[in-house]
């Protein structure tokens, strides 16, 4: 599978404004957290650790399959779940060859990130079924016990999220999966070296102060993710330029950043491939900056 | 942008504007020339449907002008609103900006007739009214100083609370939200006798969350992108408003373009804003299957008190013309064209119509 080039991730990824928030380097950085706790950590980190994204996208498939197929062996096993919604998630962010099968990659990131945290927690079985309110409250009973599962689960919803992004029913529940992603990071501000800031970052980089977004939060979010991860997670830095800079219009904080990613080692453990990927859209970013800013 | 407009349109007085017009005229002729790109503002975000299709839209008129026509976008109301937009522009900063309706209708007020409360029945009566007028405005906003391309639809707004409204009486005494600079709904009010809480669309969020408003309208795509539906339980199923957006470049910077360069922006904007104006339609319909989804409940508004509502708001219409609100001529020609078109479904149903 030929690996899409940035831009046509961009256009794949989504047609509303959803699509800079829930786009790749979201996800990516959900992904270089899942080697944590999981069965499969080496191969895990195999494919993290690769500087080639074409033999992941290759490649991944067959360890998918794998995946799919010890779940069905071990469906009580929230861990495995918990696994394969994120690497669900990201390949079908990453390297779905259309729209209708990244759905179908979304899909089960979702089913599957949903059934690890009602394993976990058994009054998220009925969540779905919850006001906007009620969901709030029931988030509070979730604990620090849970909380893998519940990255597993706003993880497979964001990718669900982005994959069904034309549908409005994706924009009805945005609010629902920031919930989320504000009670990981109340259980745990440093969870997964501040993946979940990357994504909190993007989300309120959505709107502009003019249709309610809070790009203040947002920054601070992003500023976070980058003191989280010692300023090696590649991805933050590029997606606080894309989704932050380019809403407030700050082309020299947009410039800074994206050099300082392209000038950084891409090789870091756990992180070499998303760097990789982040380096290569730093580019594209950077050469598009005149016609943007 | 299918959200309901909440910015009251400049303030100064009339001398203090002459006064402005007269240094602007100068300051322009320095600060804008052929050649220089053509600044447009928005409060559509990066990323947005609009800002995509726009965007690419600009990439055309590029291509088809060898380059002499750039276009560069400031999305996300980091212009200002609109009142700092049509201020940038007098000083020749901007050369537009994409606007709702109520923020050039000081400039030109037949901009307000659509918006007009409980106008329109339905979507067939605008699309039949559209038809007839949308030229005569985008004629009129020329003759404003504004060359436009087209309205694109923000959908009808609809009342949306935290119990259900089926009557009047179930908005009286409670807090409902106008949006600033919007003295049509504003005097509709009014003239019902209800109380509304003037508040600009950024405070609304916290209106509803604070219990300092009760009930809001706005399109479903506005309550979605808005995130208010997570603060509503109802929506009454009445249009209350109808609401549209367009894009208006100021007529003299289009002017100094080449005509055949003028020809291509007015080309390739139309078909933009044609494509986004039915793109509108649809996204409302699923915006608001979303919104049911959500566990928002549609009520019906109870039949007989609509037209109540509905007569007592034909008063406001000459007020409105009265005050300068809307132009008066065009509001006949508009209440005929609705006439006529109800008369039409009334005799092909096989009953008597009903007055506009």
């Amino acid at each position: 599978m030929r690996v899409p080039a940035r831009a046509e991730i961009t256009v794949m990824l989504g047609r509303r404004w959803l699509l800079p928030v829930l786009g790749l380097p979201l996800l990516l950085s959900g992904c270089a957290a899942l080697v944590v706790n999981s069965a499969t950590d080496t191969l895990s980190a195999a494919i993290l650790d690769q500087t080639d994204p074409q033999l992941v996208a290759e490649g991944a498939p067959a360890y998918l399959l794998l995946l799919d197929g010890m779940i069905q062996t071990s469906p009580d096993s929230a861990a495995l779940l918990g696994t394969g919604a994120q690497l669900f998630a990201v390949y079908g962010a990453l390297f779905s060859a259309d729209s209708q099968r990244a759905v179908q990659y979304a899909t089960k990131a979702r089913d599957y990130g949903d059934r690890a945290i009602c394993l976990e927690h058994r009054p998220a079985c009925r969540w779905r079924a919850l006001d906007f309110d009620s969901f709030l409250i029931a988030l509070e009973d979730v604990g620090p016990r849970q909380i893998d599962s519940l990255f597993a689960y706003g993880v497979g919803w964001l990718a669900y999220l982005q994959a069904t992004s034309a549908d409005w029913k994706a924009v009805a529940d945005l609010p629902k999966v920031q919930a989320v992603l504000d009670r990981l990071v109340t259980l745990d501000d440093g969870y997964r070296d501040g993946a979940v800031h990357v994504y909190l970052g993007q989300i309120n980089s959505l709107r502009p102060p003019a249709l309610g977004g809070r790009p203040d939060v947002a920054e601070g979010h992003f500023q976070r993710a980058i003191e989280l991860s010692g300023g090696r997670d590649l991805g933050a830095k590029v997606q606080y330029a894309k989704s932050y800079a380019r809403l407030v219009y700050d082309r020299e904080l947009h410039d800074r950043l994206l050099t300082e990613v392209l000038e950084a080692p891409a090789q870091e453990p756990g992180l070499t491939l998303f760097n990789v990927l982040a380096q290569q859209e730093a580019k594209v970013l950077l050469e598009a900056a005149d016609e943007y800013f | 942008m299918s959200i309901s407009n909440p910015i009251r349109g400049a303030l100064l007085s009339w001398s203090t504007q002459a006064l402005v017009a007269t240094v602007c005229l100068t300051v322009t002729a320095g600060a804008w020339g052929q050649g220089a790109p053509i600044k447009l503002a928005t409060i559509a975000p990066e990323g947005s449907s609009w800002m995509v299709q726009m965007r690419a839209g600009a990439q055309e008129i590029k291509a088809r002008t060898e380059g002499r026509v750039a276009i560069k976008f400031y999305g996300g109301g980091v212009m200002g609103n609109d009142k700092k937009v049509l201020r940038k522009i007098r000083i020749g900063q901007l050369q537009g900006g994409a606007f709702t309706s109520t923020a050039l209708a000081e400039r030109y007020p037949a901009l307000n007739l659509y918006g007009i409360p409980m106008l329109f029945h339905s979507l067939a009566e605008v699309d039949y009214v559209r038809e007839r007028l949308d030229g005569r405005l985008q004629a009129g906003l020329r003759d404003a100083g504004y060359e436009s391309f087209g309205f694109a639809e923000g959908g009808f707004a609809y009342l949306m609370a935290n119990t259900p409204v089926r009557e009047l009486e179930d908005i009286r005494g409670r807090k409902i939200w106008v949006p600033e600079g919007d003295t049509v709904s504003f005097m509709a009010m009014e003239t019902l006798g209800l109380s509304p809480v003037v508040l600009p669309l950024t405070d609304v969020m916290t209106g509803l969350q604070t219990g300092l408003l009760d009930i809001v309208a706005t399109s479903p795509v506005g309550a979605l992108v808005l995130q208010w539906h997570t603060k509503v339980q109802y929506v009454t199923d009445l249009p209350v408003s109808y609401l549209f957006a367009f894009l208006a470049i100021e007529q003299r910077a289009f002017n100094r373009l080449r005509p055949e360069d003028q020809a291509a922006v007015r080309d390739v904007l139309t078909a933009v804003y044609e494509q986004i104006d039915a793109e509108a339609r649809r996204d409302n319909e699923s915006a608001e299957e979303a919104l049911k989804s959500a566990g928002i409940s549609y009520v019906a508004p109870a039949a007989a008190r609509v037209e109540d509502w509905r007569a007592q708001l034909n008063g406001v219409r000459a007020r409105l013309a009265a005050e300068g609100a809307v132009d008066a001529e065009l509001l006949v020609e508009m209440l005929g064209h609705l006439e006529a078109f109800r008369g039409q479904q009334a005799s092909t149903a096989g009953i008597v119509p009903a007055g506009p």
